[in-house]
């Protein structure tokens, strides 16, 4: 049965993620929760910086981090793709996340408001690490950035034949420049290893205002061409992801797809098990 | 004179092993037992540190010895976990970490419980859990063994990856409502096995499917390298790769060590 392999150190996951720089980025974002004039690739430099950060956490054992996965990051601007890290990590199109977790571009220090155990709140000052700024230029070649990922993961899995099936996200606005962007997505998901072949999930910013949707099982719900084009090169979950969604409150199905319509997808990165993950612990 | 002492009522023997892929010092599951204060009583306790959590193993160390020295064999014993989280805090106090690790320590670490009494003079258990470690009581009266109870969960579809733990910080969780209790009575021979959830959820599956361990584990399993052998037997079908800790209480209704003086 695929998606069966255990994530470990020895037999690590992947997560590639692949961003939209383009100049339409530079548009409103119309999400509900972080609309309030954001640019769509401010948007996106919150998420792919929560996401990292997450992850980091997520594999963070006592005072080290195990390299449960992999991350990669390209971008997508002008008429090319190519790695999107900075500092250190430039030119990388695949990082350990102990390597990442310690080489940010920075780390801010911002406040944000917690419990006080007494019912009351208190403001707390936290250390906010920062991999990845707003960016945008030119056009959207995203058949272009679906290409380079599906050579990043065909390496991966001739790397890691028995390990879990690479992830590809792609964070987008949906508005490719350069072909059939569905054409494209099946290629990424015809890498196989011997535990399945590649996912792609694909984070749609639009926008178009209107509520988010999460996971859908079809396309009906969705507001436009593009959001359909995305749904359409999305991979079905697994009947794990579909069950974690569910612990976490997302409504799957078991047809749904790795799509999502203006919302934040912290909970992509625990669709992946490394272990028993405490159901008390809440996700930021 | 005749003196029997509580330890005298049961052979209690663990056995562990960690992760495969992991070093001894990553194994995070702990278990302790002691002879309570109270007359001709036992206390085992097994725990199984999350590994989605940091600085799991030595929370887990806490809870399993904060029961065993404990009197308490009700919800109470989880209020007065005061003295346990502050040990923790304070192995941790001043301790340089870099970002990631400080975030993860400040979520604190979680841990699942099973603490078990054994009420040798009246031949009763009374055991608590939080989360999925478990007790099954197993009999040895005819010619199959026959699960008496299994606590807190029955069945090994129950088992989940993310179950409701134990956590290191008193963040305002209702833990209350996640405490379980059962109570049970004891005959001549049985066996009591606590066993953290992915052990336990095996040895549930293969009693479903037919084919119980039951007599095994109580005639057979004996040293560390019999244990051994059946997690490596266990690998090979069906067992998820996890820490596994497995305490195994004999229950012997007369004092089997009593002596003349």
């Amino acid at each position: 049965m695929a998606y069966q392999a255990e994530i470990s150190r020895k037999n690590p996951g992947c997560f590639l993620f692949l961003v939209d720089q383009s100049e339409s980025m530079e548009d409103p974002f119309a999400g509900a929760e972080s609309g309030n004039g954001k640019r769509k690739a401010e948007e996106l430099a919150t998420i792919l910086n929560k996401l990292i950060h997450n992850l980091s956490i997520r594999c963070a054992k006592s005072d080290s981090i195990y390299d449960y996965f992999h991350v990669g990051v390209l971008g997508y601007s002008e008429e090319s793709c190519k790695p999107a890290l900075g500092g250190e990590l430039s030119g990388r199109s695949l990082v350990p996340i102990s390597e990442l977790a310690g080489k940010p571009l920075r780390i801010e220090e911002r406040t944000k408001q917690s419990d006080d155990g007494t019912g009351g709140v208190v403001d707390q000052t936290v250390k906010f690490p920062v991999w990845f700024d707003p960016y945008w230029k030119g056009g959207t070649p995203m058949c272009a950035a679906l290409k380079d990922a599906t050579k990043v993961v065909e390496t991966w899995c001739e790397e890691h034949p028995k390990g879990f099936p690479p992830i590809v996200i792609n964070i987008t606005d949906g508005e490719a420049t350069d072909g059939d962007l569905v054409a494209e997505a099946r290629k990424v998901t015809a890498v196989n290893g011997e535990d399945g072949s590649a996912l792609l999930f694909n984070i749609h910013l639009s926008s178009t205002a209107g509520p988010s949707i999460e996971l859908p099982g079809d396309a009906s719900k969705l507001p436009d061409e593009h959001a359909k084009a995305l749904f359409e090169a999305s991979s079905t979950l697994t009947p794990f992801m579909v069950a974690r969604a569910t612990e976490l409150g997302l409504p799957a199905t078991e047809n749904s797809r790795g799509f999502i319509f203006n919302a934040q997808p912290l909970h992509v990165i625990h669709f992946l098990d490394i272990g028993t993950r405490p159901a008390n612990v809440r996700l930021r | 004179m005749k003196q029997a002492t509580a330890a005298n009522h049961c052979d209690i023997k663990a056995f562990c092993c960690p992760k495969s892929g992991n070093s001894a010092e990553e194994y995070e599951d702990a278990w302790a037992h002691r002879r309570a204060p109270i007359p001709a009583a036992v206390r085992v306790a097994v725990a199984d540190g999350a590994t989605e959590s940091s600085f799991a193993k030595l929370w887990a160390v806490l809870l399993a010895e904060s029961f065993v020295r404990s009197e308490l064999a009700d919800a109470e014993f989880f209020e007065r976990l005061e003295p346990a989280r502050r040990l923790w805090r304070r192995r941790l106090a001043g301790r340089p970490l870099p970002w990631f690790a400080s975030e993860k320590a400040a979520q604190g670490a979680f841990a699942a419980f099973l603490g078990v009494q054994i009420d040798a003079h009246q031949n009763r258990w009374t055991a608590l859990a939080v989360g999925d470690c478990c007790l099954l009581q197993v009999d040895n009266v005819g010619k199959r063994m026959r699960v008496v109870k299994a606590f807190p969960l029955q069945k090994s579809s129950q088992f989940t990856m993310s179950p409701y733990l134990i956590g290191s910080r008193s963040n305002g969780d209702l833990l209350d409502e996640r405490i379980q209790i059962s109570k049970g009575s004891l005959r001549d021979g049985d066996m009591l096995l606590l066993a953290t959830d992915a052990l336990a959820a095996w040895l549930l599956k293969q009693h479903e499917d037919g084919r119980p361990l039951w007599n095994w584990l109580y005639r057979k399993l004996g040293t560390p390298e019999s244990f051994a052998a059946m997690v490596a037997y266990g690998r090979k079908n069906g067992l998820r790769n996890d820490d596994f800790t497995l305490v195994r209480v004999i229950h012997h209704e007369s004092p089997v060590e009593a002596k003349e003086r």
